[in-house]
């Protein structure tokens, strides 16, 4: 192995002893939540003298718990969904085309993602917060938030789709043309299962972003709407019981379920590519 | 003769329909960032001129009133510099940290690569809240460090870190810190590791081998990773105030104040502009320094 400071053993153990200080900063929250949502008493005390699954109880049997987990899976589902669909359609064409202002786009698509959730959070809700649409007020409602995830989540695989799309082989699609099939037919057939894990990806992470995201959601939820990192807060905020750590393990859980489901989904397709 | 109109009509036809379908395919990207970002922040840019009167939200008006507002009373002087200064210490603390993290990653393989990786990727998967809570329960009196300094002996009464701004720190740090290990980790892994041998079979220390071999090949890197964590924590709302003391009160906390507790919209307004400047001159000031953008860079 290549060893850039190999000539010296203090520097050597110097930067595997960093490295394992940012290894245990790392696991400190996620160890501590994870230990304590097993926690039989009511308070949040340490050293911890009794388990059980009591809190997981709780949190199943709650239904404003619950509700507020099924609206941050359904919030993050139609994220998922809408911005898979318009980042990748916007990065196949705009890897194919060329046009005056291409830069633009670019930037201009890709803004959102840097800036700051009170920021888009705030906009939405001055622009939109009075708006109604077939006489449903739009403010509180999912869809705003969907939207405003959609903001962080859709530059983020429009970036991915764009990279997948740069290796992309032009001359299968001209192939595919030549054999007499439509656009439409070609995108389903050949360049869609061709790009499949960058859209995968893409997906994977619009999810993920939607399911943690709760600076936008403080904003644009009511008490019906709001999401579990919402509910966290306001209850962070109040008083805090072990039922936040068993809400942080389960939204872990949704995030590492969704990551197991994709790998499942990559091992298969490379299988089948061979 | 009819060969040849063949091959040359249908891709004719093709090139004119394909190309105006293909503009379709940006617009409903175009139209979401448009209407759900673009035009609220032009909407911020003229509601930062309305005034503030009475009971109602805003009044018609073009005045600088907040602006001036923000920068000569000082509890906004100051709430703006603590922010910018939080943000700069935060990004410098995520640099160090992920570079040190970074290099190890890169030069290590197989397996074990892949395990760093995936330590790597945790707080990226993890929520901001989840990540607060969790320090939450690690710095008080009560709290899993002080217990367990207390039972090795190594302290004699309880300590709380808790509420302090390196609590906040802590917690900043932990969110910005897998973006900077990638950042850094994409341009690592475009070095030849053989400078590094070259360096060393010529002798040169390991402090000179990193000032004048790694660090000007990874300048561009730092600057970009240094960039993003900045970008990222100026516009914190929730873990300076969860973590940190009541006197750390950001930018972003006083936005949400003015909007849900004043229902001062001008004044959020004004706020939130200032939070948009700082994050386009910093992306400006990074792409001066390395010729990218931020944007290509995630």
């Amino acid at each position: 192995m290549v060893w850039p400071f190999s000539q010296s053993d203090l520097f050597r153990w110097l930067h595997a002893a960093l490295v394992t200080l940012i290894v245990l900063f790392i696991a400190v929250p996620v160890a501590v939540t994870a230990v304590m949502s097993f926690n039989d008493a009511s308070l949040i005390r340490f050293p911890i003298r009794a388990w059980s699954l009591r809190w997981y109880l709780d949190f199943f049997s709650s239904s404003q718990w619950t509700q507020a987990l099924r609206n941050s899976l359904e919030i993050a589902a139609y994220t998922t969904l809408v911005s898979t669909v318009f980042g990748t359609i916007a990065a196949y064409a705009f890897t194919r085309l060329r046009f005056p202002l291409k830069g633009a786009f670019y930037f201009l698509v890709m803004l959102p993602l840097f800036m700051p959730g009170i920021v888009l959070g705030l906009g939405i809700a001055i622009a939109f917060g009075g708006v109604e649409l077939f006489g449903l007020q739009l403010y509180g409602g999912k869809a705003l938030v969907v939207v405003a995830h959609c903001l962080w989540a859709m530059p983020l695989t429009f970036m991915v789709m764009e990279a997948t799309f740069k290796t992309f082989d032009e001359r299968l699609v001209e192939a595919a043309y030549d054999l007499g099939g439509g656009p439409v037919r070609t995108f389903f057939e050949v360049t869609l299962p061709m790009v499949s894990t960058g859209v995968i990806s893409g997906a994977l992470f619009s999810f993920v972003i939607s399911l943690n995201e709760f600076v936008m959601a403080l904003f644009l939820t009511t008490r019906d709407t709001q999401t579990l990192p919402v509910l966290m807060w306001l209850s962070l905020r109040s008083a805090g019981t072990p039922r936040l750590a068993v809400a942080a393990v389960v939204l872990a859980a949704a995030v590492f379920l969704s990551l197991v489901l994709v790998m499942l989904w990559y091992a298969r397709h490379v299988r089948k590519l061979r | 003769m009819t060969a040849v109109t063949l091959s040359e009509a249908r891709p004719a036809r093709l090139r004119v329909d394909g190309r105006l379908g293909q503009f379709a395919l940006l617009v409903p990207a175009l139209a979401l960032v448009t209407i759900f970002f673009a035009l609220p922040a032009i909407y911020m840019l003229r509601m930062s001129f309305n005034a503030h009167e009475g009971g109602q939200s805003y009044s018609e008006a073009w005045t600088f009133a907040n602006y001036l507002r923000l920068l000569t009373e000082p509890i906004y002087l100051f709430s703006l510099g603590k922010t910018f200064l939080l943000a700069l210490v935060t990004a410098a603390v995520t640099v160090v940290f992920a570079y040190i993290f970074a290099l190890y990653l890169w030069l290590q393989r197989g397996w074990h690569k892949l395990v760093f990786l995936a330590i790597a990727l945790c707080p990226l998967l993890i929520s901001e809240i989840s990540i607060i809570f969790g320090w939450w329960m690690f710095f008080p009196n009560n709290g899993v460090l002080s217990i367990t300094l207390l039972q090795l002996g190594l302290i004699e009464d309880k300590i709380s870190l808790m509420y302090t701004v390196f609590a906040a720190i802590v917690g900043l740090t932990y969110i910005s810190l897998p973006f900077g290990i990638f950042i850094l980790l994409s341009i690592f892994d475009g070095i030849d590791r053989r400078v590094l041998e070259a360096a060393s079979d010529l002798g040169a220390p390991p402090l000179k081998t990193f000032a004048e071999v790694l660090f000007p090949l990874t300048r561009s890197g730092i600057v970009v990773a240094f960039s993003q964590a900045f970008v990222w924590t100026i516009g914190t709302y929730a873990t300076p105030i969860a973590l940190g003391p009541d006197s750390l009160w950001t930018i972003g906390l006083e936005i949400y104040q003015q909007m849900n507790t004043w229902r001062d919209w001008p004044f959020a307004s004004a706020l939130a502009m200032v939070l948009i400047l700082l994050v386009l001159g910093s992306m400006a000031l990074t792409r001066r320094l390395t010729g990218r953008d931020v944007t290509h860079h995630v």
